[in-house]
């Protein structure tokens, strides 16, 4: 299949890429990009590990095509850190006991950043609610609430 | 996954390419149902046009008539200000679908269009006496949402037609409309049962003048529960007369028994959640006189 460029904003950050039109965005950056910090898990918009803010707005990665990126601007796990500093919520993760196995928690932190920036003053309710579409089977969804009230904590001075 | 993508930016050339394509050509919506069937190998179409970037097709209208574009998304549904009063149940139908990840892209056309028997938009949309407006190489044709449904996943459109636009009458007077949907969790999951009903009153004497009772997840489409509405038109909505509709509906509806739910236990679910359906409705009506 003939290939297609694709100019694509993640993190911020111009990339040109080569690609087939039918490949995902989940497939572009891990596989294209070297951006692994998404996940692969059931491809089929179920367990949210590829989740990815897309204009603003969490998104499953798996589902989407590269091509439908192009003007769009993409947020992954790697775009967090500022200047080698974690991202409150990273942070909170890591201090409240909420990373297990790991593999679902980039998905749980952008769906987390896009609740938060929606609802600086969140409620327990409102955060669970918001991570409905995450799946933890090391089962952390205390720790993982817990953390993200925290990061809403951290990051409240800050707007 | 192996096909060609195409980025219409006008409705013209989108009918123009996917009357070009015919069955080896998909519309491509949220691609939340489309792009999963195409992963699992159920679909393989050869040519996939994106309506994403046509423009007008994301527009809520609502005055007087409701007219929802296709490309409306579910999070769309659930945040319109023009939906939380008389059509709340377009909110509560929204609202329970997928997670954030599904509601953010997933469209209430590609949700018409995908005629899941359990879509809980859907059922909504039937209660509110829904037409669907479906573009083709031949011009625009409008069909009750209730005749376009044919099973699961089969409607009445044309492989090069676009469902571009549903649209419902205002509801008015002493009236409301509510959803209810039983499932093991409250996310992520797909209807057992679910309820929509639309209840106006007459002003007067209170009595109901119009009811509209759709059921998702009991029949190969979602239907209407027609003995049930008539078990309450012209007569006051009494909590007895509440239970003798949801006992109709029971009666009428015809579910299957699956991994999820017993045909029985669906019909209980039915019997249940109409009555409590309604009287939410009562309750609305009463709020906002």
């Amino acid at each position: 299949m003939t290939k297609v460029a694709l100019t694509l904003s993640i993190n911020g950050e111009r990339h040109e890429v080569l690609a087939e039109p039918d490949r995902t965005l989940l497939d572009v950056l891990r596989h294209d990009l070297g951006l692994s910090g998404t996940k692969e898990n059931c491809l089929e918009a179920e367990c949210g590990v590829c989740t990815v803010l897309v204009d603003g707005r969490a998104v499953n990665a798996c589902i989407l095509l590269a091509a439908q990126c192009r003007g769009r601007e993409v947020l992954t796990i790697e775009g967090l850190a500022r200047d080698g500093k974690l991202h409150p919520l990273q942070q909170a993760f890591i201090d409240h006991g909420a990373v297990q196995c790991g593999y679902c928690i980039p998905g749980m932190i952008l769906s987390a950043k896009a609740y938060l920036d929606e609802h600086p003053v969140p409620t327990e309710a409102g955060v669970r609610e918001a991570l409905a579409g995450n799946l933890c089977r090391c089962t952390g969804y205390q720790k993982i609430t817990d953390a993200v009230l925290a990061a809403a904590r951290e990051l409240a001075p800050e707007r | 996954m192996r096909f060609q993508y195409y980025e219409p930016t006008s409705l013209t050339d989108a009918v123009d390419q996917a009357a070009r394509f015919g069955g080896e050509g998909r519309f491509l919506a949220g691609g939340t149902d489309l792009m999963i069937q195409i992963h699992r190998g159920v679909l393989r179409p050869r040519h996939v046009v994106s309506l994403d970037r046509v423009p007008d097709l994301a527009a809520v209208e609502a005055s007087g008539e409701t007219i929802l574009g296709a490309m409306v998304t579910h999070r769309d549904l659930e945040h319109h200000p023009a939906l939380q009063g008389r059509l709340r149940a377009l909110v509560e139908g929204a609202e329970v679908v997928g997670g954030h990840q599904i509601r953010n892209v997933a469209t209430v056309g590609g949700n018409v269009v995908n005629a899941s028997p359990a879509a809980d938009v859907v059922a909504v949309l039937l209660a509110l006496e829904a037409t669907v407006v479906l573009l083709g190489a031949g011009g625009e044709r409008v069909m009750p949402l209730a005749g376009f449904l044919l099973g699961p996943g089969s409607t009445a459109r044309r492989p090069e037609e676009i469902l571009t636009a549903i649209r419902f009458p205002a509801l008015v007077g002493p009236s409301a409309s509510a959803f209810l949907k039983a499932g093991r969790r409250r996310a992520m999951e797909i209807s057992l049962v679910c309820v929509a009903a639309v209840l106006a009153l007459d002003e007067r004497t209170g009595r109901c003048v119009a009811v509209r009772v759709a059921l998702g997840a009991v029949a190969p489409t979602t239907v209407r529960a027609h003995a049930a509405e008539r078990v309450l038109e012209g007569r006051m909505p009494t909590a007895g007369v509440l239970r003798e509709a949801g006992r109709a509906a029971a009666g009428e509806c015809r579910p299957i028994s699956d991994v999820r739910a017993s045909a029985r236990y669906r019909a209980r679910l039915v019997e249940a959640l109409v009555p409590r359906a309604l009287a939410r409705c009562l309750e609305r009506i009463g709020a906002a006189a």
